[in-house]
């Protein structure tokens, strides 16, 4: 099988299986008819700002492929492509980069981090299929990840970025409000993340900035921008749609638990 | 010396270095810029006790956690006796759960001993875990504890408020994780009550009782003391990442 659909496969069963609460949505709006209204406008804390607040989930329309079929998660082209909407045929590799591309994605990505139950880091978070609960507080947004058990703190108190931190999967983040837009700055990332499935790398020279919108109740815009001289030629950006999920939680997934996926995966080969 | 030498491994991350040394915000302060521990605790624009902040756990509970307990406090039914003395000694420390990068359960998470940070939101407390990055969301939206969860190794928790005092219930456990490094062990039968109390603006007093009537034949209640650490933040740790030490870990 195909390592891509694979792994997908494999780590759905966890979610896809069911959700193991049903509890209502505290604050939903509702339709006259009583059904939830995701097009009402975004819900706002007391101190008047957006509240990004909820579960989100990420765009997945990706069509089947036809030589493989679909996965019973789908996902998006950026999953696969994080650039693949971009004119000109997709990220600005420098060479090197886009030889690293080539060879992950002719092996199917069998050296992906997640396939190794390591997190996705930053910006590839926001394409995965497991969802993510956003809890604001103040002078803190909290990223709370199915996809590790994990999480990812965005500071919003106003400290600034530090000069050198430790390298990180998930960086270092900072936030500030432009009008209804969150703008978080990230650096001291790791050296080495993957962007995509395709295996898009990201070095540790990358500044990420991610815009977050939340269009109305239901759904939210994340247009990040990647700026890598390493690793691209010219700074890009891209957007990820995310669409709030109602009445579920998040699952506890131990990707260690009794794992005994990799070796049918082809990693390390 | 199991116990010991794991506490130490799995500490490595936090002691070198803290990343960085900014000013946490709101904190009270002497004169000399340093934290008042003893000033009065938080409170929410609600009211509420405001248990925000970094914590860092009494670690001795991780390796025992009856270390101030006497041992007729702990009446450990004859097969959890067994798995008790089984593991004695570090005979079984290969197997310990948290030594493969599993999780260490509740309560076991709570004396890490790395920090956990408490986010405290209108309808759950959420605790960010230094130790493995794993989180823990407390329902407190009054919502009850399902009958059936997924058995999951951090369990199903919700929480409300006695007063000051965030009453933790957590049940849904999977059965795997010990309570400590000593290998008290645990059922899928295990309540786990918390209470959290915020003495002042630097301690906590978190009271855990453990219920499991498959192991145990009566609770037992144990007192830790977490305090604040202010100004540092949590670090990463992804436990598999360059994992060099469970190799290590042989039996004596």
């Amino acid at each position: 099988m195909n390592a891509t659909f694979g792994i997908l496969w494999l780590l759905s069963g966890v979610v896809a299986n069911a959700q193991w609460v049903n509890y209502p949505t505290a604050h939903v709006p509702k339709t006259p008819s009583g059904t939830p209204n995701l097009g009402a406008p975004a819900p706002r804390k007391a101190d008047g700002k957006p509240d990004l607040s909820g579960m989100w989930e990420a765009e997945n329309y990706r069509q089947c492929p036809k030589d493989v079929g679909c996965a019973d998660m789908r996902t998006s082209e950026q999953f696969q492509d994080l650039g693949w909407s971009l004119p000109g045929g997709g990220l600005p590799y420098q060479p090197w980069a886009r030889a690293v591309r080539d060879k992950r994605k002719a092996a199917d990505g069998a050296d992906d981090s997640t396939t190794k139950c390591l997190p996705p880091g930053v910006p590839r978070i926001h394409t995965l299929t497991w969802p993510r609960k956003y809890l604001q507080v103040p002078g803190l947004l909290v990223i709370l990840d199915e996809s590790t058990t994990g999480f990812r703190q965005i500071f919003l108190d106003g400290r600034p970025l530090p000069e050198d931190p430790t390298p990180a999967w998930n960086g270092y983040s900072v936030g500030h409000w432009e009008g209804d837009t969150l703008v978080v700055q990230t650096m001291g990332l790791r050296d080495g993340l993957w962007l995509d499935r395709n295996g898009s790398p990201m070095t540790d020279a990358a500044k990420v900035t991610e815009k977050f919108h939340r269009v109305n109740f239901g759904n939210m815009q994340i247009e990040v921008t990647v700026d890598d001289p390493k690793g691209y030629t010219a700074p890009w950006t891209v957007k990820l749609n995310q669409y709030l999920m109602i009445n579920t939680e998040l699952l506890e997934n131990i990707c260690l638990d009794n794992e005994k996926d990799l070796p049918h995966l082809g990693v390390g080969k | 010396m199991r116990t010991v030498v794991a506490a130490i491994l799995i500490s490595g991350t936090s002691l070198c270095a803290q990343w960085i040394n900014s000013k946490t915000p709101g904190i009270p302060r002497m004169a000399d810029g340093k934290p008042n521990m003893e000033a009065p605790a938080p409170k929410t624009a609600d009211g509420k006790a405001d248990l925000s902040g970094i914590w860092n756990p009494s670690s001795k509970f991780l390796v025992n956690l009856a270390a101030d307990l006497k041992p007729e406090d702990v009446q450990m039914r004859p097969a959890a006796l067994e798995i008790f003395n089984s593991r004695k000694d570090g005979a079984k420390w290969n197997e310990e759960p948290d030594a493969h990068c599993l999780p260490q359960g509740v309560p076991k998470i709570d004396a890490a001993p790395v920090p956990w940070k408490m986010v405290q939101g209108p309808r759950q407390v959420t605790i960010l875990y230094e130790a493995f990055t794993q989180f823990r969301e407390i329902f407190t939206d009054g919502r009850a504890l399902p009958k059936d969860p997924n058995p999951t190794w951090l369990g199903y928790s919700v929480g409300h408020w006695d007063g000051d005092t965030l009453v933790v219930e957590t049940s849904g456990f999977n059965g795997k994780a010990w309570l400590d490094s000593a290998g008290h062990p645990a059922s899928d039968a295990l309540h786990v009550t918390e209470k959290f109390h915020r003495r002042d603006f630097g301690h906590m007093d978190l009271e855990i009782t453990i219920d499991d009537p498959k192991m145990y034949t009566k609770p037992w209640t144990v007192k830790e003391s977490p305090t604040l650490l202010a100004d540092s933040e949590l670090l990463e740790f992804n436990c598999n990442e360059n994992e060099r030490d469970v190799r290590h870990f042989v039996a004596p």
